[in-house]
């Protein structure tokens, strides 16, 4: 064995001194051969009283994710009282009928479990990641405050205000600004996802406990969850984790319909801009609504957005960071939630350089529809998302959030088992019939947040579209 | 949330475990779990270490060199990591933007299992590719660890030292408290001290930057018996060794390194300090306090991440349980240490206050509650080791990219000369006992020992800036 590959290095090292010898570079190493990988089985089951688990083994470190969503995220409450979801899903930790919220922690920290309750746009959540040897306890505990929390008064007091504060600290920053207005712009004021997920000053203030106690009480149910348990459990176990957590929790749902967001309407491109004084930096946001992962055309789509701004080496970053240097990066994005996503670019860009960059990121969102993606360019973007999928899922985290995401976007859950070959098969003029039938580069939403006193005069004078000026809360001022 | 952004991890197999019927292992024991790996030195110096994991087709490959913003002299703050962007710029055989794009051709997410990071103690680099591209990351890595200068120029400098002033804005210039860490190392550590200033460093330095500096700094510090190289996961050990004697074989060993300046410091600081920083953005006052504590390879080390762990970490911290959930006078604490190697390391405590808080109010409470720690209970020491444990094998879920397998060997090896290193850290939490923990804090929680920087908004009523002695 020794001898093969010492002559293969001398061979190799005689091309390497002849290429050197004769001209300037050398060629990058071929690769060896692929080595196989199949995504993990995705197994399920449902409990009598209608909990639907979903079971992914992966047995290399004893570590495992438990997950539960439950269909009951911001997209479903009522617009006056947004934030709802959001603040019911936070206190869920906060108290049970016999254990005190600060009790509750102590319990998950002695069991070294992460502990997590939230609600965002499409869900509200429990997830609980933990040591194998103590996964069924930190579980039990974790379901118990889902089906029973006490909601105490002064923890409700608590959170709320914790929300209200991660609210104006989330609107202290260039893209809290950017990216709530830009929902707002993007989507008629009708819609829930025009709203941000975790509420308003005004909204969040008005919520009050009993809101919170029905909200659990009506949204919450088996028959409208799912368990997600990732990582070293078997079928077997999970069944039995799954039904000693939750085999108790009773109570019925109507089922929901589909969530309606329909899109701003608008013809042109509106440029909104949100001032904050002193901005050294501002956040661009470009982009536009109508994009769901149902779509027939989602894994061409996925391509588009990856030759556009989806990887290091993408057209945004190379073009705004390292031809221009006006950031630090610049990236894109699907923003896929069931019933219309987003399509967006994002970037900060220094303060003198922020209408340059907007015709930078403009200008290449136009060129996705006018040119046909070279395929050498096509090929290696493409290759970065069907080669790079292992690495990606390594930890029962990455696991965790794929299989959930199939279930919010309503994808099949098999969905991964063919998906590395779909996306390989796209090509240049897949491309370029998404970018022509899908994207609309002269109705675009623009939202810059910055020092408006020394961007608004030179992003006006590009006349990239009509221009509004709009306070934090989506008020047009001007 | 308890991701400590300064920590590394790494991985392991647990056979030990594998089987179903694990679960009455006891909740207050660590899991058994072992990284193995095989070292090797290079004629040239360069020090190379293999693990093997065939669990999935994912291989990393990762060089850190002993080289960071402690070895930077005056004037030339912020210069490693200006320097760490032009190794992206290519070099003899690679163009200017083909490292990231060869790499995300071949399946490595830039960012996440490509990229390149740099502190106050070492400059890292590497790929996480799939298994059967480990060949492409060596070639690049070594290309650039040899030939950098071959492809250096003027225009490539500028392009990057406008990128970083960018990457300084984003992370310091343009946030509420974005200033905290910087102005934290300046009170920590006396003038002239490597860990004084900040590894982003200042505008002005970064302005000054030449492209004599990068060639120069390359001379000094990029070589390969100043590096050691991880090569990890879904490998055959045989042909990479091959691999990596045909690319890195040949790169010469550089100059001796020069020895770093005195980074030893008294044991604690012996004068109070407090800056009232009046910030244009903060919505809310907050403030963050740092002590002065024994470095990460001091035997007292896992000692010091547990005692950030129980006053400030988490929901079931003193700090949480105070100052957000009895007095709801914060919304938010943390409590973390940033693992420098040598002299000492820093151990940083947070409380942002509620909306329309009181700064004063907000300090004396946190003050109050600082002063008070010590006398630890042995379950709040079981519930952090409980955490550094699982965050320990969470983190060993990734071959390569941020805080993988890789990284943590590589630790080892630069900090403690010690590859193996990775698995004894667990044991370093078990053995640390209530009197370690209450001697420590009473050594080193003092007044005069710790930097307390509160951050007021603008538009409230800022104390005068004072520096007590």
């Amino acid at each position: 064995m020794h001898s093969a590959p010492r002559m293969k290095i001398v061979a190799l090292s005689l091309a390497i001194g002849a290429a050197a010898a004769n001209a300037q570079t050398q060629a990058p190493p071929a690769p060896g051969p692929l080595r196989p990988y199949v995504f993990p089985q995705v197994n399920q089951f449902q409990l009598a009283n209608g909990l639907k688990v979903i079971v992914v083994e992966k047995h290399n470190l004893p570590e495992i994710e438990g997950r539960l969503i439950i269909d009951a995220g911001a997209q479903r409450e009522p617009a006056e009282k947004n934030g709802l979801a959001s603040l019911t899903g936070r206190l869920l930790s906060e108290g049970t009928a016999d254990l005190s919220g600060a009790e509750i922690a102590r319990q998950m920290d002695a069991l070294g479990a992460q502990y997590q309750t939230g609600g965002g746009y499409s869900t509200s959540f429990a997830d609980v990641v933990a040591l194998k040897n103590v996964f069924p306890q930190a579980m039990q505990l974790a379901a118990k405050t889902v089906m029973s929390p006490s909601f105490p008064v002064n923890e409700f007091t608590r959170v709320k205000n914790q929300a209200i504060a991660a609210y104006q600290q989330f609107h202290a920053r260039t893209n809290g600004l950017a990216s709530d207005a830009f929902v707002r712009a993007a989507f008629d004021s009708t819609a829930p996802f025009s709203r941000p997920p975790n509420g308003t000053m005004a909204s969040i203030n008005a919520l009050t406990r009993d809101d919170v106690v029905n909200w659990q009480r009506t949204m919450y149910a088996p028959s409208a969850s799912t368990l997600l348990l990732v990582g070293d459990i078997t079928p077997a176990e999970a069944r039995s984790v799954a039904q000693q957590a939750f085999g108790s929790w009773s109570g019925t749902r109507v089922a929901a319909g589909p969530v309606v967001n329909p899109v701003h309407a608008s013809s042109g491109t509106r440029v909104i801009l949100v001032d904050r004084p002193g901005s050294v930096q501002s956040t661009i946001i470009v982009g536009q609504p109508g994009f769901q992962a149902t779509d027939p055309e989602y894994i061409p789509m996925l391509a588009l957005n990856h030759v556009f701004g989806g990887a290091v080496s993408s057209r945004l970053n190379s073009n705004l960071r390292e031809k221009h240097g006006y950031t630090y990066g610049a990236f894109s994005g699907l923003d896929l939630r069931p019933g219309a996503g987003v399509f967006q670019m994002s970037s900060d860009v220094r303060t003198n350089a922020t209408d340059s960059a907007l015709v930078e990121a403009i200008a290449e969102y136009k060129r996705l529809g006018s040119e046909t993606v070279p395929a050498p360019e096509l090929q290696g973007l493409v290759n970065n998302l069907v080669s790079g999928f292992p690495n990606a899922v390594q930890s029962v985290q990455g696991l965790t959030g794929r299989i959930q995401n199939l279930i919010i976007w309503g994808l099949p859950l098999d969905f991964y088992t063919t998906y590395r070959e779909r996306l390989a098969a796209v090509t240049p003029e897949d491309v370029r019939r998404v970018a022509g039938s899908k994207l609309t580069p002269n109705n675009l939403v623009v939202v810059v947040a910055g020092d408006l006193s020394k961007i608004e005069a030179p992003i006006r004078a590009r006349n990239l579209g009509t221009v509004e000026v709009w306070d934090s809360n989506g008020n047009k001022l001007r | 949330m308890r991701l400590r952004v300064f920590a590394v991890s790494l991985f392991c197999l647990v056979a030990a475990n594998a089987g179903a019927q694990t679960s009455k292992a006891q909740a207050g024991k660590s899991p058994e779990v072992r990284i193995d790996y095989t070292q090797e030195t290079l004629p040239n110096g360069l020090n190379v270490i293999y693990h093997v994991d065939h669990s999935t087709p994912v291989a990393a490959v990762l060089l850190w060199y002993n080289v960071g913003s402690k070895v930077e002299q005056p004037g030339h703050t912020g210069f490693a990591h200006l320097f760490e962007h032009m190794m992206f710029q290519g070099s003899k055989n690679v163009g200017k933007n083909q490292h990231f794009a060869l790499l995300e051709a071949a399946g490595g997410r830039g960012g996440s299992d490509i990229n390149g990071t740099t502190n106050w103690d070492r400059t890292n680099y590497f790929e996480q590719v799939p298994s059967n591209q480990v060949e492409l990351a060596l070639w690049l890595e070594a290309d650039r660890m040899g030939t950098l200068l071959d492809a250096m120029d003027q225009t490539k400098l500028d392009n990057q030292r406008e990128v970083v002033k960018n990457e300084r804005r984003q992370s310091v210039d343009n946030q509420p408290y974005g200033t905290w860490l910087e102005k934290m190392g300046e009170a920590l550590f006396p003038e002239g001290h490597p860990y004084h200033h900040s590894v982003i460093g200042s505008m002005t330095d970064l302005s000054a930057a030449s492209l004599t500096d990068v060639e120069t700094f390359f001379k000094t510090y990029y070589a390969p018996n100043n590096a050691v190289l991880v090569v990890a996961g879904d490998i055959d050990v045989p042909q990479v060794k091959q691999m990596v004697r045909k690319y890195f074989g040949s790169i010469p060993r550089g100059p001796k390194v020069p020895a770093l300046a005195n980074m030893s410091v008294p044991v604690v600081i012996g004068h109070q300090q407090r800056y009232v920083i009046t910030d244009q953005q903060a919505p809310a006052p907050a403030i963050y306090v740092g002590y002065r504590v024994p470095a990460a390879t001091d035997r007292r080390a896992a000692a010091v991440t547990l005692l950030a762990d129980i006053i400030g970490s988490g929901r079931s911290s003193r700090l949480y349980d105070a100052l957000v959930r009895r007095q709801q006078i914060a919304t938010n604490v943390s409590g973390f240490n940033l693992n420098l190697s040598s002299g000492a390391d820093e151990l940083i405590f947070i409380a942002t206050g509620k909306p329309g808080a009181n700064a004063d109010s907000l300090e004396v409470a946190m003050m109050a509650e600082l002063a008070g720690a010590s006398s630890f209970t042995q379950a709040e020491l079981e519930r952090a080791r409980a955490t550094e444990r699982f965050g320990f094998v969470n983190g060993l879920q990734t071959t390569g990219g941020f805080g993988g397998r890789a990284d943590r060997l590589a630790e080892g090896w630069t900090f403690f000369h010690d590859p193996n290193h990775v698995n004894k850290v667990l044991a370093e939490y078990d053995r640390v006992s209530l009197d370690d923990l209450n001697a420590l804090a009473r050594e080193r929680l003092l007044p005069t020992n710790r930097a307390v920087l509160i951050y007021v908004p603008a538009k409230k009523t800022a104390s005068a800036d004072t520096r007590i002695q």
